[in-house]
């Protein structure tokens, strides 16, 4: 009893209070503080820049109703990504219908092949496309040998390579989040719905396709905002020659050093990213998502 | 299984098209890091070993390994160490704030690397953290604390409370509770954590474009370059080590991933 | 043993979680040495009172004594304090040694005392033959025993024990309870026990702190509180009970009588301030009178329904004065048959009863 009459006399009461949540916090005060001085901060200054420089205002957004340069640069995205959220979606979908009927030995080998390329970084994937893809690349190679064409076929460079590489980018983000909708699909009930008399196609289309609905909405959000903002593949597969948006703020800031609208470029692109995310938090279960890396 | 509950012949036909189409480029990597030509381009003849000799005695290429690596670790050490502590006081404290936290702590998955990259270099030009190891280390390890909150955190979500309660009502004070008690439970979401980490910064290819530029060449960087300006097999080579080590990565995520279900 | 004996006082205490009052100015003092329960239903703050007292909830009002010294602003780790919680929780990762040393690590015992304490405690709830394994691999019963064992061996000064029997099944929690009454007795340690299980509380406590929405109702030994409710709610919680509402018609020195619906009732003890009253009536305390039989309180009804217990039966017998009753009697010494519809003479004496407060 001598320890705990030793610790009664040491203890101030008011320690205590502060005390019993007190040690937690200074757990989560590193990580806080690392993330608010070089995360938060930062990306708070790239939108007080868009606002201050050349000179205070809303100059550098007006010209996103005047220039039409900057107009092309967005339309140039926003049907990227359309086209390349809706290729990816049917694929995804394709794989992940095959991936959940697949006996169980099939189905690991199957999800090798979707988790694989998320291991392998995107600049060796975006190489290797290059390798494929251009003049000299092995696709015309194989595609001359064997005398299907005469001339090299145009594959990159151009907005066709990169809806390619992107797809190849996004698929398994889609697959995943489609793949855990249908898991939870009762396998009786397709049948159920044959019994019924419903044809395949129909019990596909009023019964399968719209229990998958919230996995269509969570893989349609993820893909899209992870398409808005990719930087490396449309960079090295577009050749410069089709503009991006995250490729246009590079050059504005690290080529031209027109911090403006670079800046104001970036806040655009960040807003449109939390506007989607807003828009369809309710819809899709973001822990679930964030989790689904695995 | 009901016959009619499975994919018929054309969709697994599609499905498989798909696989492939994922496969690959990866596939096609090796192929060309052995060819026996001087340009990139499958091996003509036979299989040889000429490039990866070449990348294993150029200085560039093995400076740019070192210093990826040196960055990966440091980096993981960082973004593990916070992300960890912050991950186990959000789960104990678990109020409307520490909700806040969490959404903080995932904002660089969510926020575009462009965007913040933008901020960082702004920020390390003024304080002159532009191409050290101190400026490339801080950024990768701050973008890689969401990794290991989200699996400490998942790994978490089965830890019983009151665990850490029975050790409190023992005489465990908080170091001796995470030391003894969190730790060995929460460790296999951790080394997750860490994979993912560690890949993270492996692979970053983005921040690294503004805030290196001479001193410091990591890997992806050099690849950059590479692409951009002349193709060489070498390249390939490059492309395969970095396969090479996330693959070496994964093998261990899975070998974890199996023992703790064993 | 008695110099590790210590009484504990909670001195108006309160803990409110917003506008809820989850406790709500409780003042409870524990002699040293007792086997203290503190029962209710859920929701009444009973573990809330435990947490406080074990350090984990910090409390809004009040006080917390360890004898005469205050220990409120303690954090959990410095009030050396045993407890058993719901569900146990070893530590998995452990084996059961490891589980029961880790009070000893902490607090750097040495080798050789440790391992000697561990046995000592292991023996005591005769485990010592399965300090190896790990807490997956043993028995709901035995995982009990090693949570006790790991409370017990760094020599706290109180035992808490939050639920520790509720995972069990039935006939094991009865065995355990003998056990744990039996080694209270064996360590003379206080102990405070929370349970919402009033059989448990009866059957182990020296005792029990009746609670009920953050307030306390009742506090007394079993016996006191079984016999003596003093409101509503605790013959209802404690037992079963009938309920008669009433009027009362006259007062005499030793006790008074009521009526009910025209029936005239008596009853013992000192009458309670105001005109109504209502009185609790026990199952088992009422009778079946033979026709004939004299008796302070006799009525009159019809059988409703019935169920057979082996050890007793159970009647619903509508009455006309007093309203449906539930009566208990000794299946062997019944004196009718039971049976739907017929007419049975219930009876009781003026101290089988008990005027309690309406809640």
């Amino acid at each position: 009893m001598a320890t705990l009459a030793a610790a009664l006399s040491r203890t101030a009461p008011q320690t205590r209070i502060l005390g019993a949540s007190f040690s937690w916090w200074l757990l989560i005060a590193p990580a806080v503080i690392l993330m608010l001085a070089f995360y938060a901060f930062p990306l708070a200054e790239v939108l007080w820049i868009s606002f201050t420089e050349p000179e205070p205002g809303f100059g550098n957004y007006e010209r996103l109703l005047t220039s039409p340069a900057l107009q092309r640069v967005w339309m140039t995205t926003l049907r990227i990504c359309t086209i390349t959220t809706a290729i990816t979606l049917v694929a995804g979908y394709v794989v992940a219908y095959a991936l959940v009927s697949a006996p169980p030995r099939m189905q690991r080998w199957m999800f090798v092949c979707v988790l694989l390329p998320l291991w392998i970084s995107v600049l060796v994937r975006a190489f290797a496309w290059v390798t494929l893809l251009r003049s000299q690349g092995v696709v015309n190679e194989a595609l001359l040998g064997i005398g299907l064409i005469d001339q090299p076929l145009r594959l990159i460079w151009n907005e066709f390579g990169i809806a390619v590489g992107m797809v190849h980018y996004m698929i398994p983000y889609a697959v995943l989040p489609l793949y855990a909708s249908m898991r939870d699909i009762d396998p009786r009930l397709v049948p159920a719905a044959r019994g019924l008399g419903a044809t395949r196609i129909e019990a596909f289309r009023r019964v399968f396709l719209p229990l998958t609905l919230p996995g269509i909405v969570a893989a349609t959000v993820l893909v899209f905002i992870f398409s808005l903002g990719f930087y490396v593949t449309p960079a090295i597969l577009g050749g410069g020659r089709t503009l991006m948006v995250a490729e246009y703020i590079k050059l504005q800031i690290l080529d031209l050093i027109r911090w403006g609208v670079g800046t104001m470029m970036a806040s655009t692109l960040l807003v449109a990213v939390v506007v989607v995310l807003a828009i369809f938090a309710r819809v899709v279960d973001f822990r679930r998502l964030f989790g689904g890396r695995h | 299984m009901d016959r009619s509950a499975q994919a018929g012949p054309v969709a697994n036909v599609l499905a498989w098209s798909v696989l492939l189409f994922l496969l690959l480029p990866i596939g096609i990597v090796f192929p060309l890091s052995v060819t026996d030509q001087r340009f990139l381009s499958l091996p003509y003849e036979a299989p040889s070993l000429q490039h990866y000799a070449t990348f294993f005695t150029s200085e560039r290429w093995l400076a740019s390994t070192w210093q990826s690596l040196v960055i990966a670790v440091f980096s993981t050490v960082l973004a593990v160490t916070s992300g960890t502590l912050c991950a186990i006081g959000c789960w104990k404290l678990s109020t409307r704030l520490t909700d806040l936290v969490r959404v903080l702590m995932l904002l660089p998955i969510i926020v575009p690397s462009i965007v913040y990259a933008l901020g960082i270099y702004r920020l390390w030009i003024r304080l002159d953290l532009l191409d050290t190891y101190l400026g490339i280390i801080l950024v990768h390890g701050v973008t890689g604390i969401p990794y290991v909150m989200i699996t400490v955190t998942a790994t978490l979500a089965n830890f019983d409370p009151r665990l850490e309660q029975a050790a409190r009502s023992m005489g465990a004070n908080l170091s001796q509770t995470l030391r003894w008690v969190i730790m060995p439970r929460v460790m296999p979401g951790i080394a997750s954590g860490a994979i993912f980490a560690f890949i993270h910064s492996w692979d970053e290819a983005v921040l690294i474009l503004f805030i290196a530029s001479r001193a410091l060449f990591t890997l992806p960087r050099r690849m950059w370059d590479g692409i951009n300006e002349n193709l060489d097999p070498v390249m390939a080579v490059a492309a395969c080590v970095m396969i090479l080590l996330s693959m070496l990565m994964l093998a261990g995520d899975l070998w974890l991933r199996r023992r703790r279900e064993r | 043993m008695a110099a590790l004996q210590h009484s504990l006082t909670v001195r108006r205490l309160a803990k409110h979680y917003g506008p809820t009052r989850a406790v709500d100015d409780v003042t409870l003092t524990i002699a040293r040495g007792q086997f203290v329960t503190l029962l209710g239903p859920s929701g009444s703050g009973k573990t809330t009172i435990l947490m406080a007292i074990a350090g984990f909830v910090q409390p809004t009002a009040g006080e917390i004594l360890l004898d005469q010294t205050p220990i409120t602003p303690l954090p959990p780790e410095r009030r050396n304090f045993g407890m058993v919680f719901q569900g146990y929780a070893l530590f998995p990762h452990m084996t059961v040694a490891e589980n029961v040393n880790f009070p000893l690590r902490v607090r750097n015992v040495a080798r050789a005392e440790a391992e000697r304490r561990v046995a000592e405690a292991l023996d005591l709830v005769q485990l010592g033959h399965l300090k190896d394994r790990r807490p997956s691999q043993l028995s709901g019963g035995q995982q009990q025993r090693v949570a006790l064992a790991r409370a017990l061996v760094f020599q706290p000064a109180l035992l808490l024990l939050d639920e520790p029997l509720s995972a069990l099944d039935k006939k094991l929690r009865a065995e355990l309870q003998v056990e744990l009454k039996a080694l209270h007795r064996r360590v003379g340690l206080t102990f405070i026990y929370v349970t919402h299980d009033q059989e448990e509380a009866l059957s182990m406590s020296d005792s029990i702190a009746i609670l009920r929405d953050g307030k306390l109702v009742q506090e007394g030994p079993p016996g006191t509180l079984y016999e003596r409710p003093a409101t509503r709610f605790v013959a209802d919680f404690l037992g079963k009970s009938n309920f008669l509402a009433g009027r009362i018609v006259e007062r005499r020195n030793d006790g008074f009588a009521y009526a009910v619906d025209g029936a005239r009732f008596v009853q013992d003890g000192p009458a309670p301030a105001g005109d109504d009253v209502l009185i609790a009536l026990r199952p088992e305390k009422i009778g079946i009178a033979a026709d004939g039989e004299a008796a302070p309180n006799l009525v009159e009804g019809t059988i409703a329904a019935w169920s057979y217990f082996g050890t007793s039966f159970a009647l619903i017998v509508e009455t006309a004065a007093a309203g449906t009753l539930q009566v208990t009697v000794p299946a062997w010494r019944c004196p009718v048959e039971p049976a739907e519809g017929r007419r049975v003479r219930l009876a009781w004496t003026a101290d089988a009863s008990v005027p309690v407060a309406r809640d």
